[in-house]
């Protein structure tokens, strides 16, 4: 289904109903035989987004050569106007009376048991890199722009020829790491696949034109898969030079409309200066501008740099955390054709073994809902990251396992006991911290930590020999999520100095963002402690990812040193001014309890 | 998205700085002096 949107998606795994938004064509795709006259009469020049503006085409046209189906569409946008008709002249040229004013947006309804998410790229706009001086000078491109200007089928028909004046150069240069590697800019991360796409450009232009002298600025060359090292080597043999820095800024020689380049070869430890008659800046790539309306329509998370990120980065990385949604191609990371093609070869067999095995075998770690505990508040499916519990007013919420993960954040936010967290119930964790506390909790560190980041944080640090105080007894949850405010207090009246939740980093949220009500809650649980008069320091909150040994062992250290500045008076104080209350509503049905029956 | 300015306390350290932050983004916050993530939200004060 191409020309096409998804506007809406319901269900999980093995049941989604997506809506999908076939957009007007103001062509009938059955009826066109893309001849072209409807083109051809058509008056309206726009700048052509496929030959990255450097060509023109018209408001009806065919988005770009491969289109499927190759027929016509009408950017109403674009166009005279329909409502009413300023034009017609396409109308009044299709023999095959394609053309359809009246055509509308039409919503398409498809049960699919599985999603393939594969939205591609957008790429870095320079402008925003003044030095580079690519608004103020002509003959300074992209690479993008490069890659129209040599192909047969682009503006100038393979004739390579600047912008400025319709020469060939002679002179070219390339500036490698353009809006990638640049925290300034915002975008740190490489975008992997510039560096052999330069390569290639330069044998490209060794082969087309061999008297072209080109020359490329970098950082690194990053030429790491299979053949690439050959293709750079070729690429040097063939003439062109690599210097190692990247220039401060582009002159232009307004008389011939060269572009003088200053830079330090780093290499040599000499200031270069270069004159060429075309500057090539080999862009990055950027995370594609749809990404939150698909975020938001399956509960995707990103990872820092904006892509999306996958449900395990080595054991799961076509898996997105919503169960049933697999990614291929860029969306969840830069990565070349080859890799694209791996990644979506094997998101079509993840969803092909999803789709024969007819059932899916879920973990037992899922929750359940106890009808009659249950107030019908809603509060357990707003926090679901999964969107795994239903919810309607005035009913009683139910659990959709299949697309459960079991992080536990319901649980934890259930104030009325209604939701058990299989094997990892409110009541096996609250007698885990009786037990640890039950002897000497003056002298304990107590840590609730996560199972996928902070509790393999501390092998880590175990397994790296990392020295840290031995006074740490950790309680391991599958989120940190899982820690109800309820589990926190209950350590503090056991007589527990300091307590530490820890979870993983935001980015690294195993159960897409679950973690982000860890942080609510440690809030409102030292809000509560600084009311109760105790000293809210003594709970503490932090991310440690399962690398970071090193910063378990140093957090242990600083609660162990913490700790000790917990005075014996401090702990009795908080184990009595934390009891629970009795509630009005309970008292009033304990007192209805043990009144006789009449 | 509108910015507002928010006062930060680090419970571990006890520095206290202000942020900009935007309404409706939740980013990971971490002290800038000692790197803790225990970063509390001050509670502005009531206007009269």
């Amino acid at each position: 289904m191409t020309y096409s949107e998804v506007d809406e998606v319901e269900g999980y795994i093995g049941n989604f109903t997506v809506k999908i938004r076939k957009k007007a064509r103001y062509v009938d795709p059955n009826l066109c035989n893309a001849c072209g006259e409807c083109a051809k009469v058509c008056p309206v020049i726009m700048p052509d987004e496929y030959q990255m503006g450097l060509g023109s085409r018209k408001a009806v046209y065919i988005p770009f050569p491969q289109a499927v189906p190759s027929v016509y569409v009408m950017n109403m946008e674009d166009c005279l106007g329909n409502q009413p008709i300023a034009c017609g002249k396409c109308f009044e040229v299709c023999d095959q009376q394609a053309i359809n004013y009246d055509d509308t947006d039409l919503i398409v309804t498809r049960e699919v048991g599985a999603v393939i998410v594969a939205i591609g790229l957008d790429v870095y706009d320079p402008t925003e890199l003044d030095e580079y001086g690519y608004t103020r000078f002509e003959n300074v491109i992209t690479s993008m722009e490069f890659e129209r200007l040599i192909c047969a089928g682009g503006p100038t028909g393979g004739h390579f020829v600047r912008p400025g004046d319709h020469q060939r150069p002679k002179r070219i240069g390339f500036i490698q790491c353009v809006g990638s590697r640049n925290p300034k800019v915002g975008r740190p991360y490489c975008s992997n696949i510039c560096c052999m796409n330069t390569i290639k450009d330069t044998l490209l232009l060794a082969d087309h034109y061999p008297d072209v002298e080109n020359t490329v600025f970098y950082q690194d060359i990053r030429a790491f898969g299979k053949s690439f090292e050959d293709m750079f080597q070729r690429s040097k043999e063939a003439g062109t030079r690599y210097v190692r820095g990247l220039p401060g800024d582009i002159e232009e020689d307004p008389k011939t409309g060269n572009l003088i380049i200053t830079a330090e070869n780093t290499t040599t430890g000499k200031l270069e200066r270069h004159e060429f008659e075309m500057v090539v800046l080999s862009v990055g790539v950027i995370p594609p501008k749809d990404r939150d309306k698909l975020s938001s329509l399956f509960t995707l998370s990103k990872t820092s740099d904006g892509f999306f990120m996958e449900s395990h980065p080595k054991l799961k990385p076509i898996d997105a955390p919503t169960r049933g949604v697999y990614f291929a191609g860029f969306c969840e990371a830069p990565k070349d054709i080859k890799d694209s093609v791996c990644q979506a070869g094997m998101a079509a067999s993840r969803v092909g073994a999803l789709l024969n095995a007819g059932k899916v075998k879920i973990e037992a770690i899922t929750c359940r809902i106890d009808e009659e505990a249950c107030t019908k508040c809603g509060v357990c499916a707003k926090v679901c990251p999964y969107g795994a519990i239903v919810w309607e007013k005035g009913q009683v919420a139910t659990v959709i396992e299949a697309a459960c993960a079991g992080c536990g954040n319901c649980g934890a936010a259930c104030q009325f006991g209604a939701i058990t967290m299989r094997h990892f119930t409110d009541d096996q964790l609250t007698a885990q911290v009786r037990a640890i506390l039950h002897e000497d909790p003056q002298e304990k560190v107590f840590v609730f930590a996560c199972n996928w980041c902070s509790y393999s944080g501390g092998d880590m640090a175990g397994i790296g020999r990392m020295a840290y105080p031995s006074t740490n007894r950790v309680v391991r949850t599958m989120c940190s999520a899982r820690v109800s405010e309820e589990m926190v207090l209950e350590a503090f009246r056991c007589g527990a100095p300091v307590v530490l939740v820890s979870g993983c980093h935001y980015a690294d949220c195993h159960y897409i963002n679950a973690n982000r009500q860890t942080v609510r809650r440690v809030q409102r649980l030292w809000d509560k402690l600084e009311k109760a008069g105790v000293r809210p320091e003594r709970l503490q909150l932090e991310w440690i990812s399962a690398a970071e040994g090193q910063k378990f062992a140093r957090v242990m250290k600083q609660m162990e040193e913490l700790r000790q500045t917990v005075t014996a008076d401090e702990i009795k104080h908080g184990m009595e001014a934390l009891k629970p209350k009795p509630k009005k509503a309970r008292k009033k049905k304990e007192e209805e309890v043990a009144a006789p029956a009449t | 998205m509108a910015e507002k300015v928010v006062n930060l306390r680090c419970m571990m350290c006890g520095h206290e700085y202000s942020e900009k932050i935007e309404e409706g983004v939740d980013e990971e916050r971490s002290c800038p002096k000692c790197r803790s993530n225990s970063i509390r939200v001050l509670k502005q004060p009531k206007k009269d």
